[in-house]
């Protein structure tokens, strides 16, 4: 409290760096997903509600692989072994050429049929092709099931401690002092453990000593605490970091094929004007074909990053609001630009973590839409896209 | 229409309405009841949300949003009120009913101002967001009960009011494309900029459809607080939003028939599914491969086929019938196989994949949904009749 | 494309009339006034001649009382009768229902449940049936929401059943609860832990504790037995069972003397990332975190506060109890405590001999969550109950549940007489191992009062 970072309205300005790093691998998602939109929606003119469960089953491709390579539960516990890049590098391409495959299949089947029909028509396909993912999937894909993020399997977990502000050496003194009474105090516990039935039914003399135990650790966190909050630490996530370098590479990537390859112009061409481009020589079907391949391959990779590195248990309505909010940034950015739904999922990112960081947690998820409400009222096309006039 | 016919209309409104309810009530159970009535609300719900989606070509997918309104505030006030009102709980029902819908009304203008603004699926997203936005405010008000539920509100259970909705819903949709007015909607529909040439009040017709829609389904959402007597912010999820346009598009987009009719059956085929016996997996996988082959069949022969009317619909015919004896003879086959015939599948799991599965199918077939944009008359039935003997040839009713 | 152009073909020469004919824009609303006027007076009638029975005829769910509006509780003590009939007997089978989440988040309890149930449903009908009768389960999904487990219980009561079980959530119970008041079926919850939902009526039962049982054993577990005097929340805004039981903690905790340094919220299940909220969380310096939250976000979240360095004691509630959990949590989770019903180490003959039944019937697995062993308690209790019943229907069934006393179940012993529907049990807290659970101290309720 006293780092003199603390300034207005009760707002913790010392942990404004931290949360901002959080965002980082947070909005890495989003990008990814809102990519997949935002290039269907570019060519197409169609929201893939599919996409989210292409997603969904990315991070399942990514779980299967991993079992795959000798890292189920069951293989983990009969030989614990510890994983390395390449495996994890296998699961991310597995993932991707999954998932591009299955976004291959969809657009056959369900979007080409209905190219020139009323969009609405495509749009409702869309969401009947979502939901008999998500309710089929649930018929043969176990559902819940662990996913695959014990430290065996990624080892590039854990976080970076950066320092920005140096602790008081004099308080750091005192909370390695303080350690060290508390571990003291915590032997004389454990030493008298080996007599006592259980922590939690205590003869007198094992309940005096766990007390002493326990002041002496609520004093060392007291003395530590204050310790830290004279200096300022960072913490950085490996994975977060790992999710936000591959999104950029990805982006990157995507950009320089978009803008600098022949199949990048035809995309171009495509988007802009679909009916002239196809007079003009372009194999239209074949860029369909491939921007579903890139805008499902990068869900792939994101369903991978997010089941590995960020982890809640799998069911097949996974990615249902993931992919909702995903398609809201790649609105906000300007659905069908490119860099525009990077922006938008780091945007809305840095908007979720931002509400949390001001202490109102329950209003995360209503702000990304407030947001997108507002944006869309004074531009009407999203930040970076153009508002332009529709003909039927 | 003159006095008598007009008034000769709203009585068997009213005649049907408690017919529905005196079939309902000596014929079903409670859960039958409860489906009749809410088949009534999704009928009220598919047909306001055509106003403005179908007919007024607004692309609003937040529909479920007025529907939460409605019935958010009208179960607040009647949970509070109720004891100490009046009024018979049929009228107080009405009254909530109107204050839903002035609620919903007043989402309605908020919503439908930014339609100004913005088109396609950019109003799109921001329908959905404000459905969105109002869930997670009721999730975080404790008064209205949080994600818990808004419960014990008073039952106050009347079909044929429900239906009666439903009946003045229809009503006022179809007398607002008969009237020049309506005319204007459509045109706002076709091309803004033309219309606007042409003098129609572009901004007006706009947040008109918006209130007017959201006005009914702000009815709608009252009758279903008092019905269920417990709401709670997910009853008014994304799904409900989705699962109503998805009524408006496979009935046919700004067909008013097109969307009662899909509301209704669209309700009852997952509810109907629930409780059916379960199937196999030899046999579920034969259907799957069927259905997939028929409908490649039935599409080649729709683009593909010259012949007359009347021969399609033999080969139609045809293909499908081939279709369930293949599914028969798969079935068998896969059957030898012990996994595939050990495996089996209830009712209850399969109810939202075949659902699913009747969307895709449907907008494969028909694109431009059941009714297209026609409306159910008795001249349209003559039309199609002929159409198939091969009469009218040039009748494709418009 | 082509036929909605042809509409507007047809539509654009007219509408310049739209400015002219301002007459026929009345039409529309002269005949909407006319129809709500004959809706009114119409409404009007109805309530004249319905006198007594306002609500809607036949309609089952009306409400109790001569004026057709709610009677008043009168407070907590007595509960409300439910307003249904119920349903009676007929044929030669006993049918009873059961609600479980066979799909969707809540699928690992949803299949414990049902299993459960099938085993003591199969137990009974090995031994002969009730009264020589034969028993039937009959299944229904919630799709762990809530309106679907009403749907589901409604779907349940028309096909006859006497009496309901089910479920485990607390969200989905309510919904359930309030279908069963009003058909007047007995509905006996498995894990709804959330303290309200036995107050909609009397035939409203569950197996497990309340939240203001196992929020408070679990604030007086961290303050008496962990010395925690500062603590951090973090609660699942969109579950009920999140809310109220982080109420019921909070409520002790600060009883016990202790404080609350944080609160922070998120949402299951589009939530996946909660380093914000730890951030919070860590600047506030607590001892203790306490999350009400499902297994489905624990473990991410515990995952993710090791992650940032956030060194503090975790548990919960009973909704951690899932093999997910260390599956989803790794090492982070272990050495968090989390309350729970019972244990299969337990040396007690019912616990015993039930891992040995499920073990015969389900190729030797144990059960997986608690509530298998809730599921089958539940099952039985209705079963033991119904042998008990003076005759065979719903109003008799929940008369006999409400004797029930002394019943030996697997998660302790049950006594719902005179308690509201809330039997007094004892809640276990148990330590998340590396390889499962293990128990640590027993609290009665008489420990926490």
């Amino acid at each position: 409290m006293d780092s003199g970072l603390h300034l207005v309205a009760g707002l913790d300005w010392g942990a404004l760096p931290q949360n901002l790093i959080l965002a980082i691998g947070l909005g890495a998602v989003y990008a990814l997903i809102a990519l997949g939109y935002t290039m269907v929606y570019g060519v197409l003119k169609l929201i893939n509600f599919a996409h989210s469960e292409v997603f969904m089953l990315g991070a399942y491709t990514a779980l299967f692989t991993s079992y795959w390579l000798g890292f189920s539960p069951e293989a983990l516990q009969q030989a614990s072994r510890e994983s390395n890049w390449l495996n994890l590098l296998m699961m991310l391409l597995a993932s991707m050429v999954f998932c591009a495959v299955v976004g291959v299949i969809i657009e056959f089947f369900a979007y080409r049929p209905m190219r020139d029909q009323p969009r609405i028509a495509s749009l409702i396909t869309a969401i009947g092709v979502s939901l008999l993912i998500q309710y089929g999937g649930a018929l043969v894909l176990p559902v819940s099931p662990p996913p695959s993020i014990n430290e065996a399997v990624n080892p590039y977990r854990g976080s970076i401690p950066v320092q920005l502000i140096a602790q008081n050496p004099a308080l750091a003194a005192e909370a390695a002092k303080a350690k060290e009474a508390f571990d003291v105090a915590d032997a004389a516990f454990q030493e008298q453990m080996k007599a006592e039935r259980s922590e939690f039914d205590l003869s007198p003399r094992g309940l005096e000593l766990r007390t002493a135990k326990q002041v002496a650790e609520r004093n060392y966190r007291t003395v530590r605490k204050k310790a830290e909050d004279s200096g300022r630490e960072l913490s950085i996530p490996k994975g977060q970091m790992i999710m936000f370098g591959t999104t950029v590479m990805l982006m990157a990537v995507l950009t320089w094929l978009v803008l600098k390859t022949r199949t990048g112009r035809a995309m171009r061409a495509a988007s802009h004007d679909f009916d002239t481009a196809s007079l003009m020589g372009i194999s239209v079907n074949r860029i369909v074909t491939i921007t579903f391949i890139i805008g499902s391959a990068l869900a792939g990779a994101g369903a991978m990053m997010q089941a590995t590195f960020i982890g809640t248990p799998l069911t097949t309505f996974y990615a249902v609001s993931l992919g909702v909010k995903a398609f809201v940034a790649a609105v906000l950015g300007g659905i069908g630009n490119i860099p525009g739904a990077v922006l938008g999922g780091m945007l809305m990112a840095l908007a979720e973590t931002l509400v949390v960081w001001m202490g109102k947690s329950e209003w995360k998820d209503a702000i990304a839409f407030v947001i997108l409400i507002v944006v869309l009222l004074f531009r009407p096309g999203g930040l970076l896209g153009s508002a332009k006039v529709e003909k039927v | 229409m003159n006095w008598p016919i007009r008034i000769g209309s709203i009585v068997l409104a009213i005649v049907v309405c408690f017919g529905i309810q005196y079939l309902a009530t000596t014929m079903l159970k409670s859960d039958g009841q409860r489906l009749v009535a809410l088949a009534g609300l999704y009928v009220t719900l598919a047909v306001s949300l055509n106003m403005i989606n179908g007919i007024t070509g607004q692309f609003s997918i937040g529909h479920a949003a007025f529907y939460c309104v409605g019935a958010y505030i009208a179960g607040f006030v009647s949970l509070r009120f109720f004891q100490a009102q009046p009024l018979q709980p049929v009228l107080w029902l009405v009254v909530m009913m109107v204050l839903g819908a002035a609620a919903a009304c007043v989402a309605g203008f908020v919503v439908g101002l930014p339609s100004l603004r913005l088109r396609g699926d950019y109003l799109a997203i921001v329908t959905l967001g404000f459905g969105e936005i109002i869930r997670i405010v009721i999730q975080n008000t404790k008064e209205l009960g949080g994600a818990y539920a808004l419960d014990k509100i008073p039952a106050i259970r009347e079909i044929w009011l429900v239906w009666l909705l439903a009946i003045v819903t229809i009503a006022v949709s179809r007398n607002l494309l008969k009237t020049a007015r309506g005319l204007a909607f459509l045109a706002v529909r076709e091309d803004e900029v033309a219309s606007s040439a042409m003098g129609v009040n572009v901004t007006q017709i706009k947040v008109t459809a918006f209130v007017l829609g959201s006005a009914f389904a702000g009815a709608a959402g009252a009758l279903l607080a008092h019905y269920e007597t417990s709401i709670l912010p997910t009853t008014f999820s994304m799904d409900v939003s989705f699962i109503i346009l998805t009524m408006v598009v496979l009935g046919g987009s700004g067909s008013i028939t097109g969307s009662a009719l899909a509301a209704v059956s669209l309700f009852y085929l997952p509810e109907y599914l629930r409780s059916q016996p379960p199937v196999s997996g030899a046999s579920l996988a034969a259907a799957v491969i069927v259905i997939v082959a028929v409908v490649a069949v039935l599409r080649r022969i729709q683009h593909h086929y010259h012949g007359t009317v009347a021969k399609k619909v033999g080969l139609y015919i045809g293909s499908i019938v081939g279709g369930v004896v293949a599914k028969l003879i798969l079935g068998a086959l896969f059957g030898l196989i012990p996994a595939f015939a050990k495996a089996s599948y209830t009712g209850d799991k399969l109810r939202m994949v075949i659902f699913a599965g009747t969307l895709i199918i449907v907008m494969l077939l028909r694109p431009q949904g059941i009714f297209a944009h026609h409306e159910f008359s008795w001249t349209l039935i003559r039309r199609l009749y002929d159409k198939v003997r091969g009469k009218g040839a040039q009748g494709a009713p418009a | 494309m082509a036929c909605i152009l042809a509409v507007n073909a047809r539509a654009c020469p007219r509408l310049l009339e739209v400015t002219n004919v301002e007459r026929k824009r009345m039409t529309i609303w002269t005949s909407l006034a006319v129809m709500a006027l004959g809706l009114s007076v119409l409404a009007g009638c109805k309530g004249s001649e319905g006198g007594g029975d306002t609500t809607g005829g036949a309609t089952t769910g009306s409400t109790p009382g001569g004026d057709g509006k709610p009677t008043d509780t009168g407070g907590t003590t007595a509960r409300k009768a439910p307003t249904g009939k119920g349903n009676t007997q007929s044929g030669d089978t006993i049918k009873i229902g059961l609600v479980a989440s066979v799909n969707g988040e809540l699928k690992p309890w949803g299949d414990d449940c049902v299993k459960g149930a099938q085993l003591a449903v199969d137990e009974v009908n090995a031994k002969g049936g009730i009264q020589g009768k034969k028993v039937e389960l009959l299944i229904q999904d919630s799709a762990s929401k809530a309106e679907q487990g009403k749907s589901a219980a409604e779907k349940l009561v028309s096909d006859g059943v006497l009496g309901i079980i089910g479920e485990v959530a607390s969200g989905i119970t309510l919904q359930m609860a309030n279908t069963a008041f009003a058909a007047g079926l007995p509905i006996v919850a498995v894990g709804a832990t959330r303290t309200d939902i036995t107050d909609i009526g009397s035939n409203v039962f569950r197996v497990c504790y309340t939240d203001d049982f196992q929020g408070p054993v679990m604030a007086k577990f961290a303050y008496d037995e962990l010395g925690i005097k500062n603590v951090a929340i973090m609660t699942d805004k969109a579950q009920p069972y999140s809310v109220g039981l982080s109420d019921a903690f909070r409520k002790k905790f600060e009883e016990l003397g202790g404080k609350i340094v944080a609160e922070e919220f998120y949402q299951s299940p589009q939530d996946k990332q909660f380093g914000a909220q730890l951030a919070k969380i860590k600047e506030a310096g607590p001892e203790g975190l306490f999350l009400s939250g499902y297994f489905t976000e624990v473990g991410a979240i515990a995952r993710q506060a090791k992650e940032q360095g956030l060194d503090v004691k975790i548990f919960g509630g009973d909704g951690w109890d899932s093999t997910e959990l260390n599956t989803a949590g790794g090492e982070a989770i272990v050495g968090g405590f989390f309350c729970n019903h019972y244990n299969n180490e337990e040396t007690r003959p019912e616990v015993q001999d039930f891992l040995q039944k499920w073990a015969a019937k389900f190729n030797g697995e144990k059960p997986a969550t608690t509530m298998g062993a809730l599921g089958y308690d539940a099952t039985m209790l209705m079963l033991d109950a119904l042998g008990r019943a003076k005759s065979l229907d719903s109003a008799a069934l929940t008369a006999a549940i409400e004797e029930t006393a002394g019943f030996k179940g697997v998660s302790g012993e049950i006594n719902l007489t005179g308690n509201n529907g809330n039997p007094p049990k004892r809640a276990l807290v148990v330590e998340v191992t590396a390889t499962g659970q293990v128990f640590r101290k027993a609290y009665e309720p008489s420990d926490v009062k």
